[in-house]
């Protein structure tokens, strides 16, 4: 146990060091002067004063080595300093925060969705795999897989919004606004979901136990619900950890259709907009909690896979 | 006052309020309009294209979203229909020396938080802006010197050189004036602080900004109870959200949208000229394009129509120079450029061009449709021998080389009115020998002398004047090859009443503007 979280703290350490230099040198090793994408974020116009570039590099610190302004940040960030952001001039927690309880929402809600309707999917495609309700629910979920956020979101638009005004168009102000993009959101895992819940579900009840378990007198039924099911779903809880950190930081399509204030669309205009210090604390954020949940999930799966045996080593 | 945890943040920064162009051509009333009765518990809903990101800082473009959503007010403002600056905190203005224009300030107006307007807290503002690390293009040391208490109903600011275009900078939205108490050491905070019809009261970070009317208004009765300023950055959500109501008036509907909405009930689209006009930059510094003869054959290849009628879906008009014809220093007499492929091939060979010295053109993909328009472009120049390849650039990365003068042909666009209500800084800025925007390249003694004139010539009619005279050399030099006229497009609901479209997005709502209840 000790030694299973000494390595995901040790590995947790690493991927934020990574990635947040990673992102520190994203406007350095994109083409155009940092300097001049983060004035051009504050004010409309290509013509940049050049004593405005300098004015600015200086009152930024950007004139300084790469190395001097990248541990600088470093440090104060373990002091629990994320900075000011260049574009807005505010704290970096005070837009990260926010941004991040909106993202972790829409999430959990998309997943949740997507693992209640793909469960039920996958346990009857994966009991009578071959089958007509097998063949329909693969293909439709397969399927969704080739439907891209960006085409989705309008068509849902336009039925629900616009033809059928049930829905609003955009926001994130009460649960009617949320529908849309969650579902949105939710269609792909829904497919992924199905799909791994399926096969799970057919290597289940393959598994030696199950006609042992029949042979000491449990029904079909009880044999399924009690064997079938539960190791059939063990698959799930890796899968949904991926999606979870995927979409932290992936919502951006649906975000930005939708006017969803979250992480995605944070993160996207950080990047443009060379704001390094907001686009390193998200990235931070978001890869601590990916590596968070994801070991979240390797630990649960431990617990319940019977291959993996209970093992924390 | 603000009703959520208050955020130390919010920002400015309105930089595509550009995007929204700018024109002449004012408004059109709804269908309803003149008709229908207003009805003051009306609130209204404005969906405008970019958040604030800057904290409100006047010297940003955060100021256009105060200043669109009728909280934040100037001294003088820019009249569209007028096409002149008219008082507005300021009653009054003169020049008093070469140097010194003295601003006589309205009486009786109060900030929201009820501290009266006076001379010091109009110097203090304006000393604010003056004093930002990054400042504004139209308000800073360059230009302005200094701004001081003359008495207590009179502002002077002072020039390093005689400007008659003071007031034009005294209506830019960044010059706004706010009560002291929004002046914090780090950051600005406008709730309360405005003096203009609508008081802002809370906001929802990067979504929302919601305002009441201000009762105490100096400008008169405010004719609806209060807006909601939306922050969808998605053309196609904002089109949306006016056809289900969700939205009374959508800014800078994207093409794409205009038919559908143009069909839409109970919607109604509006479109005046933009001061943006897509041009071909070309390098009139480098082989082959500074000779005159090749760049007028490269805009008599042009099929303007055609690339207005495809590429824009007809929201855009052919270009008849520099200027939109609607611009009152357009200058009489414009035409369109015809396509004239016989006279493009004639000046061709007459330089000397041969299809061995292939040229290339930057397509910035900011602009989707530059894509489109290049390779329109490249069809046209196929017709009269000149071998052409399209780069597809982000602006920035594109931006170097272009500075240095290192490429042939650029697609870009510029806001002609980025600083003020007048085109001298964009005139002088891209033209002029030691503009610091010259793209083209371009230095014509004679040029640069009626620029300087119009820039201390205070009669503005003489000044437009100058404007066409340049602007007829840029045209008679085939500088650039200007493109299209880009059109401003704004959606209402039809029961929106007294909305008077300002293509730059700065005035949208003010104390007139109201809805019925149907």
């Amino acid at each position: 146990m000790l030694q299973f979280i000494t390595k995901r703290t040790a590995t947790l350490l690493a991927a934020v060091a990574v990635s947040s230099f990673a992102v520190f040198l994203i406007p350095y090793v994109t083409p155009g002067d940092p300097v001049r994408k983060i004035i051009r974020s504050r004010v409309a116009g290509d013509a940049i004063d050049a004593s405005s570039v300098q004015a600015l590099a200086q009152n930024l610190g950007l004139n300084e080595s790469l190395a001097t302004q990248y541990f600088r940040w470093l440090g104060n960030f373990f002091s629990g300093d994320m900075g000011l952001s260049y574009v807005s001039r505010t704290p970096v927690v005070e837009q990260v925060l926010p941004a991040l309880a909106v993202t972790l929402s829409l999430v959990a809600m998309s997943l949740g969705l997507a693992a209640a309707v793909a469960l039920p999917l996958g346990i009857i495609s994966g009991l009578r795999p071959g089958s007509m309700p097998d063949k329909a629910i693969t293909g439709v979920t397969q399927a969704l897989i080739a439907m891209p956020e960006y085409w989705v979101a309008p068509v849902l638009v336009l039925v629900f919004a616009l033809k059928l005004p049930v829905l609003p168009t955009a926001g994130w102000n009460d649960l009617s606004s949320a529908v849309l993009p969650v579902f949105t959101l939710a269609l792909r895992p829904i497919s992924f979901f199905t799909s791994a819940v399926r096969a799970g579900i057919i290597d289940a009840a393959a598994a030696d136990h199950v006609p042992a378990a029949r042979a000491r007198g449990l029904s079909h039924a009880q044999s399924i619900i009690r064997h079938v099911i539960p190791n059939g779903m063990v698959p799930l809880s890796t899968l949904f950890a991926v999606w979870f950190a995927g979409l932290l930081g992936g919502s951006v399509i649906v975000e930005v259709i939708f006017a969803v204030p979250g992480m995605g669309r944070l993160l996207f205009d950080a990047v443009i907009n060379s704001d390094i210090p907001l686009a390193q604390g998200g990235v931070v954020v978001v890869v601590a909690l990916a590596v968070g949940v994801t070991t979240l999930a390797d630990f649960v799966h431990r617990l319940i896979s019977p291959t993996v045996g209970g093992s924390l080593a | 006052m603000r009703s959520f945890p208050r955020p130390r943040v919010l920002v400015a920064a309105l930089a595509t309020l550009a995007l929204a162009g700018c024109g002449f051509s004012g408004s059109q009333p709804g269908p309803d309009q003149g008709t229908a009765t207003a009805d003051p518990d009306q609130r209204i809903v404005v969906d405008n294209f970019r958040a604030p990101v800057a904290n409100w800082a006047l010297e940003s473009d955060a100021a256009y979203i105060l200043s669109l959503s009728g909280c934040l007010e100037t001294l003088a403002r820019y009249d569209q229909a007028e096409g002149k600056v008219v008082p507005s905190l300021a009653t009054e203005w003169k020049q008093t020396s070469p140097l010194d224009w003295d601003f006589t300030i309205r009486e009786g107006v109060s900030f929201q938080d009820g501290t009266e307007l006076s001379a010091e807290s109009i110097v203090a503002a304006l000393n604010h802006v003056l004093d930002a690390k990054v400042p504004a293009r139209a308000f800073n040391r360059t230009m302005i010197s200094s701004v001081s208490v003359v008495d207590a109903g009179t502002v002077r600011v002072s020039t390093p050189a005689e400007n008659p275009l003071v007031p034009y900078r005294l209506a830019s939205v960044n010059t706004g004036i706010l009560a002291p108490a929004a002046y914090k050491e780090t950051e600005v905070d406008p709730f309360g602080h405005c003096t203009g019809p609508f008081t802002p009261v809370s906001e929802k970070a990067k979504q929302s900004l919601t305002l009441d009317r201000n009762e105490n208004y100096w400008g008169g009765d405010v004719q609806l109870a209060g807006a909601e300023i939306r922050f969808i950055t998605n053309g196609a959500t904002r089109a949306a959200q006016v056809q289900t109501g969700e939205a009374d008036i959508s800014l800078s509907i994207p093409v794409a949208s205009l038919a559908t909405l143009k069909g839409a009930a109970g919607v109604t689209v509006l479109g005046a000229d933009s001061p943006r006009t897509a041009t071909l930059y070309m390098n009139n510094g480098r082989a082959p394009l500074d000779n005159v003869d090749v760049r007028k054959a490269i805009r008599d290849s042009l099929d303007l129509d055609a690339l207005a009628a495809s590429v824009y879906e007809g929201a855009a008009l052919p270009a008849t120079g520099p200027f939109a014809p609607s611009e009152p220093w357009a200058g009489e007499g414009r035409e369109q450029q015809k396509q004239d492929i016989e006279s493009a091939r004639k000046l061709l060979a007459g330089a000397g061009y041969t299809a061995d010295r292939p040229l290339e053109i930057i397509a910035i993909v900011e602009r989707a449709e530059f894509a489109d328009v290049a390779a329109v472009i490249q069809e046209n120049l196929k017709n009269i021998g000149i071998p052409l390849s399209i780069q597809a650039k982000e602006y920035a990365s594109a931006e170097p080389d272009v500075l240095a003068g290192n490429y042939d042909m650029l697609l870009s666009q510029r806001n002609r009115l980025i600083d003020i209500a007048d085109p001298i800084g964009f005139l002088t800025a891209d033209y002029t020998c030691k503009g610091t925007y010259n793209l083209s390249r371009f230095c014509d003694a004679e040029y640069d002398r009626i620029i300087a004139d119009a820039a201390t010539t205070v009669d503005t009619t003489e000044r437009y004047k100058l404007y066409a005279e340049a602007g007829r050399i840029l045209q008679d030099k085939a500088v650039n090859a200007w493109l299209v006229n880009e059109q401003a497009t704004d959606a209402i609901r039809t029961n929106v009443l007294s909305y008077v479209q300002d293509p730059l997005s700065r005035y949208v709502l003010t104390a007139k503007t109201a809805k019925s209840a149907s």
